[in-house]
């Protein structure tokens, strides 16, 4: 997305949050340069010249950390808008004024007057999702899946109704015994998605990025001893955490000691692996 | 109480999402390759994907966003919905590194 308006494609990213005392995830902007590259990012500042910050107090502070901001015309005047997902699951939008300018105040995007929201970790995209002129939300979320977010407004006053489901969450993991990926057939977890014409075939496709736990038997176990011994740690697991339970309160800290040292014999059952992967849905 | 309780679930009737009512249909996920392997991201994964052309050839290139380090990988666009193997997106002269991220 050209978000400056100078001809060049710039990039645009959320962020966890800075590592201040004021959490909140800044919008990195990294833009589009004379000779086809990009720029060192920089956070993306309103027109009062401050980082653009979801407004947030500290009792709601996951209403403005994880951030995933995208640059669309949301009101169809021309100007690139910003709607930024967040921890909450929520959409925060700034209003553009041209050129890379954003109002430094947000506001939500609503229906009846309640925030339209995923679970949690909005990721919001959009297109005309049902053809009829108007541009449609979708996000992935942190539990999966994909939903739809419809425009029963026009272009000009878009006004979104609540969730639909167009990909279920995914299944819940079946435990650490369930091992390798092949039982992985679609996104899993922390979905982000993207539309666009993949196969060039004049209709949009989905592709979704999320991230997944693979897990394996240790070196030198096959699957069933790994279950075995895992199915054994486990109750040593839970004779640890009862007996702390009834432990005197002066005696608890004495077990940190013994959870770390069972923790590690788990490393000599099994090993798990963290990914992401990135699916496409090719549209019918 | 009865009041409240009534609140309580027409806001779990609002926010509970629903299935999609008419719309497109979707093949079943297939995993995106890159270089002919299946892409897969440095741990702790958290793929974040959008499809752009990079270099400007006409072909719409794979840009893929990491939760380590903040870190973008490009897997240029080969046309026909192919991608060729993944190298770090750079700026400014570095491996592009989004701060506040991991």
């Amino acid at each position: 997305m050209d978000v400056n308006e100078d001809g060049r494609i710039d990039i645009l990213s959320g962020s966890y949050s800075r590592k201040e005392k004021d959490m909140a995830g800044l919008f990195q902007v990294l833009w589009g340069t004379e000779d086809g590259g990009f720029a060192a990012p920089e956070p993306l500042c309103g027109t009062d010249g401050k980082p653009l910050i979801i407004a947030a107090d500290d009792k709601h502070v996951t209403d403005k950390i994880c951030t995933r901001p995208t640059a669309v015309d949301l009101d169809g005047d021309g100007d690139l808008d910003l709607v930024v997902g967040n921890f909450s699951g929520t959409f925060a939008v700034f209003e553009g004024q041209g050129e890379g300018k954003f109002a430094s105040a947000n506001t939500w995007l609503e229906s009846d007057g309640n925030r339209i929201a995923v679970r949690s970790h909005g990721d919001p995209c959009f297109v005309d999702w049902d053809g009829d002129g108007d541009l449609d939300l979708v996000s992935g979320s942190a539990q999966g899946g994909v939903f739809l977010f419809r425009n029963e407004g026009s272009e000009a006053e878009p006004s979104f109704a609540h969730a639909e489901t167009v990909l279920d969450v995914a299944e819940p993991r079946a435990g650490d015994t369930t091992f390798g990926a092949a039982h992985m057939k679609g996104p899993q977890h922390d979905t982000r998605v993207f539309v666009a014409d993949v196969n060039g075939d004049g209709k949009f496709d989905l592709i979704l990025g999320d991230a997944v736990r693979i897990t394996y038997p240790a070196e030198g176990l096959d699957e069933d001893a790994a279950r075995e011994q895992l199915g054994v740690w486990q109750k040593g697991l839970n004779e640890l955490v009862a007996a702390r339970v009834a432990a005197a309160a002066a005696d608890k800290d004495s077990f940190d000691e013994k959870y770390a040292d069972h923790w590690k014999l788990r490393e000599k059952i099994i090993r798990s692996v963290s990914t992401g992967y990135v699916w496409v849905m090719l549209q019918k | 109480m009865q009041g409240s309780v009534l609140a309580c679930a027409v806001c779990a009737v609002l926010a509970a999402p629903t299935p999609q009512t008419g719309g497109p249909e979707f093949h079943p996920a297939v995993r995106l390759e890159g270089g002919g392997k299946p892409i897969e991201l440095e741990a702790p994964g958290y793929a974040s994907p959008c499809l752009f052309d990079v270099d400007g050839d006409g072909e719409q290139d794979l840009v893929v966003g990491q939760f380590r380090d903040g870190k973008m990988t490009v897997f240029r666009g080969l046309g026909e919905g192919k991608f060729g193997a993944g190298e770090w997106l750079e700026a400014g002269g570095d491996v592009a590194q989004v701060p506040g991220v991991w």
